[in-house]
């Protein structure tokens, strides 16, 4: 190698060593996120309720967080207005009228509403219930809709054994049906 | 299964069970020219337009219809032509001033066709919001105004 190809490597070589390092210094290419600031967005809960937290509550302490919380857009005892229903609709599902589809009437599991209502609930104030709040709320809500009794307690070991009035109800798409 | 997956994505069908994961759209297609608030101003030679997709893949075929589905032609595709993409059709027509219908049916490259009212409800009955896809009616006044019908 002549001293003229040797010093033309070397160049190229301090150019894509600086490109590297620009790269790495760059604000826009990011970091990876700490296990740390995931687990505040990792707290998807499963129709089996694998994920759900520690805490407990009942329905007459749900009373009161709705009370406070919820009633604004759902009303009384949650019977809707101005926005969702929660409560109630059961046996709406078939014929052609449009059907009330709320936590009793459609909701397959009650996992589930745990996790929309940590995740979404209140619309203004979404995340901010601790999940004694969500697991008193959503023992309220099951109550309401006499699918679990004044007295039972929702945590993470009852939830899931909860069985929703419409589990059955819902068939796989595929193409053609 | 999160809340969409539940209320969104999901078509109650008469019987009152729920089709779940319902996550392609599904052959459709809309004439947006000539269209309601679209008036037209006298006979005379008129380009009808519109747009087709589908969830299945590509389209291949757009007809259109001038008589309420009586007669079909087929419309121009402009290209690209690409999968899951708004595809543009074009057909000329010479409207006579009178009263007409117009209609447009997509097919993708599956086969799939896009289904008349009836048929869709037939088969989902009448209460498929998101999923709706089924043909688009516009009739034509002999004003030239545009209006949505059922056909």
């Amino acid at each position: 190698m002549s001293m003229r190809n040797a010093l033309l490597v070397a160049a190229s070589g301090l150019a894509m060593a600086s490109a590297v390092a620009f790269a790495a210094e760059s604000p826009n290419f990011g970091r990876v996120a700490t296990p740390e600031e995931i687990a505040p967005w990792d707290i998807s809960i499963g129709p089996d309720g694998v994920g759900l937290p520690s805490g407990s509550e009942t329905p007459k302490q749900g009373e009161a967080v709705f009370a406070a919380k919820c009633v604004a857009c759902h009303g009384e005892k949650g019977a809707g207005k101005p926005n969702d229903q929660l409560v109630g609709g059961q046996g709406t599902l078939p014929g052609d009228k449009p059907p009330v589809k709320t936590v009793g009437s459609f909701w397959p599991y009650a996992t589930t509403v745990f996790d929309y209502v940590r995740r979404a609930m209140p619309h203004n104030e979404s995340k901010s219930l601790t999940n004694d709040e969500v697991y008193a709320v959503v023992a309220y809500i099951l109550n309401l809709n006499g699918i679990t009794a004044d007295v039972d307690t929702m945590d993470a070991r009852t939830l899931p054994k909860v069985k929703m009035p419409n589990r059955d109800g819902f068939v796989t798409f595929s193409r053609g049906n | 299964m999160t809340r969409d997956e539940t209320s969104k994505y999901t078509i109650t069908l008469p019987d009152g069970k729920s089709l779940q994961f319902v996550l392609p759209m599904e052959g459709k297609s809309v004439i947006t020219q000539p269209s309601p608030g679209l008036t037209m101003k006298g006979s005379g030679l008129y380009e009808i337009s519109g747009v087709a997709w589908s969830g299945y893949g590509k389209i291949t075929k757009v007809e259109v219809s001038a008589d309420s589905g009586k007669s079909w032609a087929q419309a121009a595709l402009q290209p690209p032509v690409l999968s899951k993409a708004l595809t543009r059709f074009r057909m000329p027509w010479r409207w006579n001033g009178g009263p007409g219908v117009l209609q447009s049916r997509a097919t993708d490259e599956t086969g799939y066709v896009q289904p008349t009212r009836e048929k869709m409800i037939a088969a989902r009955g009448s209460r498929t919001i998101y999923h709706s896809n089924a043909i688009t009616t516009w009739a034509v006044s002999d004003k030239g105004e545009v209006k949505h019908v059922y056909a």
